[in-house]
């Protein structure tokens, strides 16, 4: 008889998704996630595509599926430390961090408000600081702060803790281990962006505006560092004239050998931002191929018939500052025109790929690209960018289909 | 409705090309990285992506009447940002070598000295050559005595080989050059902007100083080790023209002995005669040592690069062990004769300089130093369309 649960790792949109799909079929289930909020990368967008509405809409629906439901355990700041058995029956080792602040929290900010230390905000990707006593973000869930303690100034502070009310700040938290048995396990680990910095000829960390399109999803969100305007990093300036630059770093040996997917669609949206925030703006997206497959390209038509938006068939391969305005040059050939381009602009955003968080796991198997085919053995599964590049719908949609398949794996073992 | 144009796919020369060693151009997706990361392309119509795209479709007519391929120094910061690998620096090389090759005059010398594969035949012209004039003017054995090589090899007999065959290059070379020219400049469908002389002196500049090479990233080395090899060999090409003059003009025999004859050309002051033999050895040595230390280094530059098992520009890699060991078996023969080494291996390895010799002099048109003579031709014209870049 196996044992009833089902644990999920990665706590973004697929493994809530799975997680929910299951429990609310009755089977027990265990959402591992390792920042201190759920949500993953969904959390940090501005907009989907192509409906163009904010992920928080979605993320709350699911919130509010998780909270009531007694079936579905969330362990936040929590990381999988070891797993061993077989289906139907694995031993599974977990390592909460501390969070230092209990479930007391109210979210009143007046521990933040006392904090004297700050800290860079990676929800941000640094283009911001919050407070060593921070809320990740609003709409975070658990809803509740958490104490970055490599970030206080000196351990005996304890600023924080005389300015909750509720007793809510417990410095004295140390890292839990628990052990558990889970029937059979779905990885939806998920994704990060890959390191722009390793296209040294294209300027990121050298030319201060070129960003990353996950730092103009930032750029863009109402709760983002600049409050959802488009101003460029160097001096804050509104951007007038963005460029896109595509296949940053995709589809290229020397970087990430295979296509991301979803950055075709996503700078096509990035650039309804850019359209709506700022009048008269312009927008240029160079291309090796346009990929918005199905009916995404009804989205690619609307957003081409945009007199403003000019995209151009040409990889990006250098760009460098504009020392007279502070902005960009952006050059690559167009090859439809014929000739070397060097497009001028306020900033440059990369369209950087999606490179898979885990790597190696003994237990896993991996595809040629990096991504989790599944376990090495039956009963573990993998699901969203994990397994394999692809947009929110349909990680969603795979998630959901897991959830089925590891509900089989316990009634099969 | 739109024009239409036809293009008639060269099947046939697409497969020579990756036969050649430009295996990889069909990986090639045409994302234009190569264009711009090139410091040498132009602006307007850039180089190496239309020429990849020209060569997966196998477009031979408009490849070979292109005067952009020869803009293409080889330092290959494109192959390194290719994002497939398609190595479009190597490509060029391959389509450089295939110019040399459809123009040479006559064609089968092209095809002798154009594959790798033939060498042996190649070489084997000047051997049976020079042992059958050996043979006919008695000289067929190796001379008693101390190591002097006209005993053995003598200068008549060089001059008599090498004056009439060095002529013949360089009529044939005429014919292929005046025929790539009219190619070239009939396909470009531009009209010249620049006079003839003022871009071919521009251009002759550029090549002295080796200022197009010293812009590419990728491989600074090379323009280093190019420049010993073409330096060491206007050297020579200046020590040989000396040696005629000592000879002819002086009457100065090798090996140039301070005597009474030498003696009176330089009214009779033994430091005069001297200083003039010890400058005449100076220059000749250190001009050898230039195409010696160049062309280590151009092999060790092409080992770094790549792999020596890819086939990608044999071409290249012959040509460079070619003038390597020129410069090994000139400079080992006169250690041999000063240190008066056993006078089998002595002559030995100066016959095996001859035949050497014979490789870069008369089969100059065909080689790969004619690249020398094309390149400059090419970017003489680039110049007078004022479509090069400016360095």
């Amino acid at each position: 008889m196996s044992v009833e649960t089902i644990l999920i790792v990665g706590g973004g949109i697929s493994g809530i998704t799975t997680a929910v799909e299951a429990a609310e079929v009755g089977y027990n289930t265990v959402l591992v996630e390792k920042n201190p909020y759920l949500g993953g990368r969904a959390a940090q967008l501005n907009k989907y595509f192509p409906k163009l509405c904010p992920p928080y809409c979605g993320l709350e629906m699911n919130f509010r599926r998780i909270k009531p439901n007694p079936k579905i355990t969330v362990y936040t700041m929590t990381e999988v430390e070891s797993v061993s058995g077989q289906e139907g029956n694995y031993s599974v080792r977990l390592k909460v961090s501390p969070r230092f602040v209990n479930e007391k929290c109210t979210a009143c900010n007046a521990c933040a408000e006392a904090c004297p230390a700050e800290r860079s905000n990676e929800f941000n990707f640094g283009m911001d600081k919050t407070k060593a006593a921070y809320l990740p973000h609003v709409m975070s869930y658990p809803m509740r702060y958490v104490i970055d303690r490599n970030a206080c100034k000196d351990n005996s502070c304890d600023k924080c803790v005389k300015a909750c009310k509720y007793n809510a700040i417990d410095m004295n938290m140390k890292p839990q281990t628990i052990e558990m048995k889970v029937g059979s396990i779905v990885y939806a680990t998920g994704w990060n962006p890959y390191d722009a910095s390793r296209m040294d000829n294209l300027g990121y960390g050298r030319v201060k505006n070129v960003i990353t399109n996950m730092m103009m999803e930032r750029l863009a969100a109402p709760n983002g560092p600049t409050g959802g305007k488009l101003l460029r990093p160097s001096d804050n300036k509104e951007v007038k004239k963005v460029v896109f630059v595509q296949c940053a770093g995709s589809r290229d040996q020397n970087h990430l050998n295979y296509c991301s997917s979803i950055c075709c669609m996503a700078s096509l949206k990035q650039a309804t931002y850019v359209r709506e925030k700022v009048k008269d703006s312009q927008v240029v997206v160079a291309y090796i191929d346009l990929r918005a497959p199905g009916k995404y390209e009804e989205f690619l038509n609307k957003v081409q018939a945009d007199q403003n938006v000019k995209l151009v068939k040409g990889k990006v391969a250098k760009i460098e500052e504009d020392k007279s305005t502070g902005g960009v040059i952006v050059e690559f050939e167009d090859v439809e025109g014929g000739g070397k381009t060097h497009e001028r602009a306020d900033m440059a955003v990369l369209a950087t790929g999606m490179e898979p968080c885990v790597k190696t796991n003994s237990m896993l198997s991996f595809e040629e690209n990096g991504f989790i085919n599944g376990g090495t053995a039956a009963g573990i599964y993998s699901t969203g960018v994990a397994k394999r590049p692809s947009d929110v719908t349909t990680s969603i949609q795979d998630a959901t289909g897991m959830a089925l398949k590891s509900i089989q794996s316990l009634v099969r073992s | 409705m739109a024009q239409e144009t036809v293009f008639t796919p060269d099947v046939k020369f697409v497969r020579e090309l990756q036969k050649a060693g430009a295996d990889t151009l069909k990986k090639c997706y045409q994302c234009a990285t190569c264009s711009v990361v090139c410091p040498l392309a132009p602006d307007d119509k850039p180089f190496p992506r239309k020429e990849m795209l020209m060569a997966q479709w196998g477009l031979k007519d408009e490849l070979l009447k292109s005067s952009d391929i020869w803009l293409c120094h080889n330092c290959n910061d494109c192959s390194k940002y290719c994002p497939r690998g398609a190595r479009p620096g190597d490509v060029l090389a391959i389509l450089r070598k295939t110019v040399i090759q459809e123009n040479a005059f006559p064609r089968f010398m092209g095809k002798l000295v154009g594959d790798p594969n033939n060498i042996w035949q190649a070489l084997l012209i000047p051997i049976v050559l020079f042992l059958v004039i050996l043979g006919v003017t008695g000289h067929l054995h190796i001379p008693e005595g101390q190591v002097v090589f006209s005993k053995f090899f003598p200068v008549e007999i060089i001059d008599g080989v090498f004056v009439p065959l060095s002529a013949l290059a360089v009529g044939m070379f005429a014919v292929s050059i005046s025929r790539f020219w009219k190619n070239m400049t009939e396909a470009s469908g531009m009209t010249p902007k620049a006079e003839f002389m003022p871009s071919l002196i521009e251009t002759l500049k550029e090549i002295m100083t080796h200022s197009k090479f010293r812009k590419c990233d990728e491989n600074k080395d090379r323009s280093v080790s190019h420049a010993l090899v073409f330096y060491g060999f206007i050297g020579l090409a200046i020590t040989t023209g000396w040696a005629v003059f000592n000879l002819y003009v002086l009457h100065w025999e090798l090996p140039y002995a301070v005597d009474e004859h030498s003696l009176a050309i330089f009214g009779g002051s033994a430091a005069l005669a001297w200083a003039y033999k010890i400058v005449f050895k100076l220059f000749a040595n250190a001009s050898a040592l230039m195409l010696l230390v160049g062309g280590v280094l151009v092999i060790t530059n092409h080992l770094k690069e790549r792999s020596v098992e890819t086939t990608t520009s044999s071409f290249d890699w012959l040509f460079a062990g070619i003038v390597l060991m020129v410069g090994v078996s000139g400079f080992l023969a006169q250690v041999m004769r000063v240190t008066n080494f056993p006078a089998a291996l002595a002559y030995g390895t100066y016959f095996i300089h001859l035949v050497l010799v014979f490789y870069i002099i008369v089969y100059l048109p065909y080689s790969k130093l004619a690249h020398f003579v094309y390149r400059t031709a090419a970017i003489t014209y680039t110049k007078m369309l004022k479509r090069d870049v400016e360095m």
